[in-house]
C-alpha cells in the first residue's frame, strides 16, 4: 500500500446547520429567507434529487455531537487529514454544491458568495492543508466572474467549480466562457464534478431524464463527457490556452474510448470546427486531468490499468477519496488497483502539477497543533 | 506516358473533373488558375474521394468564427469527410496519408498529363 504524501482532491465539507450560513447572507438575503414564521427559512440547498436507498453517507462519517458528514472539522481531520500523510484536502461542499440547481439565479448567486465566505471562514482556517473550490452561480455568468476573482488573492481558494447545469447548453458554450476568462486570469483551474447534468434543472443526463438514482450514478460519466466534449468543440481550450480542467468523480478509463471516436469525428468534420487546431486528443492531453474515484472495477486490475495507459493515466489522473460519501475509495484500495511506479504521481505529484504548486508550498503533515 | 485529356478552356475553374487514363481514375482540379491531378481513390477507406466537396481551406482565429483561405483547395472525401489538400495530395489531420498526385500542365491550349512522373508534392518541395 502507498504510504507517501496525499493529496485528496475530493472531501466534501457541509454546513452542521442553516444557522451557520445566515451570518454570511447580506441582510437583505438574510431577511428574504428568514421571514417565513412557522414555515422555517426559504430551503438554502436545491430541493431535488434521486434518494440512495443506503444513504449517501458512510456510517461512521457521522460526527458524534450531530450534524452531517462533512461538517464537524476534528472528525474529518481525524477520518481524512490524519489517517496517512495528507498534504492537502480540496474541499468541494456538500448538497450547497448544487448552487447552479437553483431555479432563482440571483438567490443562487447570492449563496456562491456566502458559502464561498463560509468556506474560507470556517474551513480555511482550521488547518493549512484546507483548500477549497470557488463555487459559483453559472446561472448569472458575469457575475460567477466576478465572484471567482473576488478570490484572487486567496491562493488556498484553489480551483472553480461547477456541478449542476443551469442551462441546457454543454459547458462549452460561450456563454459560460466569462467564468473561464476569470478562472485562467487569475490562475485557476476549473472543476467539473460528476452530477454535473442536472439534479433539478435540465435532463440529467443526454438523450433522456434517469428515474433511478442507480440509473443516475452510473451515467455520471456520461454527463461529464458531454462537457468535455463540448469544452473542446466549442474551443475553450483554444480562447483560454492556460486553462486546465479537472474531471472530479466520474471516473476515467472511458476516457480513451472517447478520444478515438473524437479524433475520428474532427477528421471528418473539421469543416465545422475550423477553429480547432489540434486533435482534440492534443487539447486533452495538455489540458485535462481526471480523479481516480470512482476507479473503475475491471474484471481484473490489468484491463483498467491498460486503458489508463492509452491516455497517459500515470501522469493524468489525480487521487480522490470522495469522503464522506458512500462510494468513497480508500487508498489502499487504489494502491492495491494501480501500479506502484504510478502510486506516487498519481497520489500527490499529479495534483501538484494540476494546481501549480511545488511540494515546499504544502504545510508537511501533522504540523498544525490540536 | 503524356496524355492529352482536353482542351484547358473546357476545364471550369473550382470544379473537379474524373477522367479515366491508363485504367486510373483521376481526379483534374482547375484552381485559381492551376491544374491539379490526383488519384480519385481515397487513401482512408477507399471512397471515390474526387467527388467530394472542393473548396478553399476553411479556418478561425478565433472559436465561432469560419474564414476562407482560397489559397488552399482541399477536397472532402464523400464518404467519411476527411479533407486532402489537392496540391500534395495529403490528408490536413494526417500527413502519413496520401493520396497519389500526378504532374500536369497545359502546353498549347491543352491539359497533359503525365502518368508516369513524380506528382505534385514533389514538384511543389523541389520548387521550395
Amino acid at each position: 500500500m502507498y504510504t507517501g504524501p496525499i493529496i485528496d482532491c475530493d472531501v466534501h465539507h457541509a454546513r452542521r446547520t442553516d444557522e451557520e450560513l445566515l451570518p454570511y447572507l447580506s441582510p437583505g438575503w438574510r431577511e428574504y429567507v428568514s421571514d417565513r414564521g412557522p414555515a422555517g427559512i426559504v430551503p438554502l440547498t436545491v430541493q431535488d434529487g434521486l434518494p440512495n436507498p443506503h444513504g449517501f453517507m458512510r456510517i461512521e462519517t457521522y460526527p458524534q455531537d450531530g450534524g452531517p458528514p462533512g461538517s464537524h472539522f476534528l472528525t474529518l481531520r481525524r477520518q481524512v487529514l490524519d489517517r496517512a500523510d495528507v498534504r492537502r484536502i480540496i474541499l468541494t461542499f456538500g448538497d450547497d454544491s448544487h448552487v447552479a440547481g437553483h431555479h432563482n439565479p440571483y438567490f443562487a448567486a447570492e449563496l456562491a458568495r456566502a458559502l464561498n465566505d463560509w468556506s474560507v471562514d470556517r474551513w480555511l482556517s482550521e488547518d493549512r492543508r484546507v483548500a477549497s473550490s470557488i463555487l459559483v452561480a453559472s446561472q448569472l455568468p458575469d457575475i460567477a466572474a466576478a465572484e471567482i476573482r473576488r478570490h484572487a488573492g486567496n491562493s488556498r481558494m484553489v480551483q472553480v467549480m461547477l456541478v449542476d447545469n443551469p442551462f441546457n447548453y454543454g459547458f462549452g458554450h460561450p456563454v459560460f466562457h466569462p467564468i473561464y476568462e476569470a478562472a485562467q486570469e487569475i490562475g485557476r483551474p476549473v472543476a467539473i464534478h460528476g452530477g454535473a447534468g442536472g439534479w433539478a434543472n435540465p435532463a440529467s443526463t443526454g438523450g433522456g431524464n434517469v428515474n433511478l438514482y442507480f440509473e443516475a450514478h452510473t451515467l455520471w460519466p456520461q454527463v461529464v463527457m458531454t462537457h468535455l466534449v463540448s469544452f473542446v468543440s466549442h474551443g475553450v481550450f483554444e480562447k483560454y490556452p492556460r486553462l486546465k480542467l479537472l474531471l472530479i468523480e466520474a471516473g476515467s478509463a472511458w476516457l480513451p474510448s472517447l478520444l478515438w471516436r473524437f479524433d475520428a469525428e474532427y477528421k471528418g468534420l473539421r469543416r465545422e470546427v475550423p477553429w480547432l487546431r489540434r486533435l482534440p486528443s492534443e487539447y486533452v492531453a495538455e489540458h485535462v486531468w481526471l480523479t481516480t474515484q470512482p476507479l473503475e472495477l475491471s474484471p481484473g486490475r490489468e484491463q483498467v490499468v491498460e486503458l489508463l495507459g492509452w491516455v497517459n493515466g500515470a501522469d493524468r489522473l489525480v487521487y480522490s477519496s470522495d469522503y464522506p460519501h458512500w462510494d468513497a475509495d480508500e487508498v489502499k484500495h487504489v494502491s492495491a488497483r494501480l501500479p506502484p511506479h504510478w502510486h506516487r504521481r498519481i497520489f500527490f505529484e499529479n495534483a501538484l502539477t494540476f494546481y501549480g504548486w511545488k511540494e515546499a508550498d504544502l504545510p508537511a503533515a501533522l504540523e498544525v497543533p490540536a | 506516358m503524356s496524355t492529352d485529356i482536353g482542351a484547358a478552356h473546357d476545364f471550369a475553374e473550382r470544379q473537379v473533373r474524373i477522367v479515366d487514363v491508363a485504367q486510373r481514375q483521376i481526379g483534374i482540379v482547375r484552381w485559381r488558375g492551376d491544374f491539379y491531378a490526383l488519384s480519385n481513390i481515397c487513401s482512408h477507406q477507399g471512397g471515390p474521394l474526387c467527388r467530394g466537396v472542393l473548396s478553399g481551406r476553411l479556418g478561425a482565429t478565433a472559436p465561432g468564427e469560419i474564414v476562407l483561405d482560397d489559397t488552399v483547395p482541399l477536397i472532402a472525401c464523400p464518404w467519411h469527410g476527411w479533407e486532402f489538400d489537392v496540391r500534395t495530395g495529403r490528408a490536413i489531420l494526417d500527413p502519413t496519408l496520401r493520396v497519389r498526385t500526378y504532374p500536369v500542365r497545359v502546353a498549347a491550349g491543352r491539359v497533359i498529363l503525365d502518368l508516369d512522373r513524380v506528382g505534385a508534392e514533389n514538384v511543389l518541395a523541389s520548387e521550395a
